[in-house]
């Protein structure tokens, strides 16, 4: 399945993307979140919520949205 | 009233009926900063009721460049009062109320308790998780909003008991890992946008429009202009945490909050100082010539110094629960040591050779 991953915030300049996609079958978003911090290391201690086709999902929801959004919180005011 | 806000009345969303409900209204705002300055003035302007400024800042150069309420010659003053006074010269109709100290776990129950929504225009975890908290215990609408560099986030939280700040983002960031207000950039109108976005939002939740972003997370990128809606669920577990604890739990993320402490080496010995030495007398070693004062009687003196205030014990941790103390009196121009007497008494010396 190919999906399409977007960066919010900081997250675009952890991975220096604001999208890619990729091609791959994963069963739920904790093994897609397990799968991106091999990929960029430094996302392993940052705190995001995983949205898919719009809905932010849980960890354990299984993936199958092919719009994948990575949002972290903001601070500023 | 119907020649002021005539370009509301003509709009059949809102009538003298809706106009009514505005005026009616009370808005705290919590934070008079780049996202409350401009969701303020819109909201002066619309003719809500009260409108409540909580704020303990002061307004500093920096700040000029996005938070247009303020003048040149608002440098210094708190920001809170600064913002009443700009405010009631726009709209004199408006009950402006001018809370000059920080939203606080003491304090929060009984500011909030007296309005009706809550525009949250912090730049902090710490207070940002409060604010949703105590809007769970009261049953209060929280308007969030945010922002990093760019782009911004903007919610509507426990509308209509719907979801929460906590059912987002459940686990607040640790310590470091956000970078905080003062240590990253924006470009000016990021906040003037998404203050009025929240300004907007809380005119709706007020004239009870359709389309309230509850549920919702809006995010905007003004580079890109990639804006996105994405839905999120309510978290009953998280909601009752809150409930059952019966008061907001404190993250343990403090970040911006605690700005106010201060380094010796963010200190020249040039500079007047008013030391306040917050121990018991007979605690060692004594700093004597550094004028410590019984600190349960001192505050009202203090008040009128306009000296900095540093206030020292042996650790830094009950200077700083003595500081937040006089930050909620409105104190403004006072921190507290990080370090200990000892190192302080270290320091003089040096800086006495």
């Amino acid at each position: 399945m190919i999906i399409k991953v977007r960066y919010f915030g900081q997250l675009q300049e952890v991975t220096g993307k604001s999208e890619e996609h990729f091609e791959l079958t994963l069963d739920t978003t904790a093994s897609l979140r397990r799968f991106l911090k091999t990929l960029y290391p430094k996302l392993g201690t940052m705190n995001f919520k995983i949205a898919q086709d719009n809905k932010i999902t849980s960890d354990s929801s299984p993936l199958k949205g092919q719009l994948i959004d990575l949002l972290p919180p903001f601070s500023g005011g | 009233m119907e020649i002021r806000y005539q370009r509301h009345i003509q709009l059949k969303e809102i009538g003298i009926e809706g106009q009514k409900k505005i005026r009616n209204s009370k808005v705290l705002v919590v934070g008079a900063g780049g996202l409350g300055c401009p969701a303020m003035q819109y909201l002066t302007a619309s003719g809500i009721g009260t409108l409540g400024i909580i704020d303990p800042d002061v307004v500093t150069l920096t700040n000029l460049q996005r938070q247009i309420l303020f003048k040149e010659k608002d440098l210094g003053r708190n920001k809170a009062q600064s913002a009443k006074k700009h405010l009631q010269k726009l709209n004199t109709e408006v009950t402006i109320q001018a809370f000059p100290f920080a939203l606080t776990h003491e304090n929060a129950a009984e500011i909030i308790g007296e309005f009706d929504l809550v525009i949250d225009g912090t730049d902090n975890f710490y207070t940002r998780y409060l604010i949703s908290d105590q809007c769970v215990l009261l049953n209060k609408v929280m308007i969030y909003g945010a922002l990093f560099k760019f782009e911004g986030q903007v919610a509507v939280f426990n509308y209509k008991n719907g979801p929460t700040y906590r059912c987002l983002f459940p686990l607040p960031p640790k310590i470091g890992e956000i970078p905080n207000c003062s240590e990253i950039g924006v470009l000016g109108v990021v906040p003037g946008i998404i203050g009025v976005y929240q300004a907007t939002e809380a005119l709706k939740v007020i004239l009870e429009l359709g389309g309230i972003l509850s549920g919702k997370l809006l995010t905007v990128n003004l580079l890109t202009h990639r804006n996105t809606v994405l839905d999120f669920d309510k978290n009953q577990q998280e909601i009752d945490k809150i409930k059952k604890q019966g008061k907001p739990i404190p993250i343990e993320n403090q970040d911006c909050f605690l700005d106010f402490e201060v380094s010796l080496t963010q200190l020249s010995s040039k500079e007047k100082i008013k030391w306040i030495d917050v121990r018991e007398e007979d605690e060692l070693p004594r700093v004597t010539h550094l004028n410590p004062i019984n600190h349960s009687t001192a505050l009202d003196t203090l008040l009128e110094s306009n000296k900095k205030i540093v206030a020292f014990c042996q650790t830094g941790m009950r200077s700083k629960i003595f500081v937040q103390k006089l930050k909620n009196k409105g104190i403004e121009n006072c921190f507290s040591l990080k370090e200990g007497a000892a190192e302080l008494k270290k320091w003089n010396q040096k800086s006495q050779v």
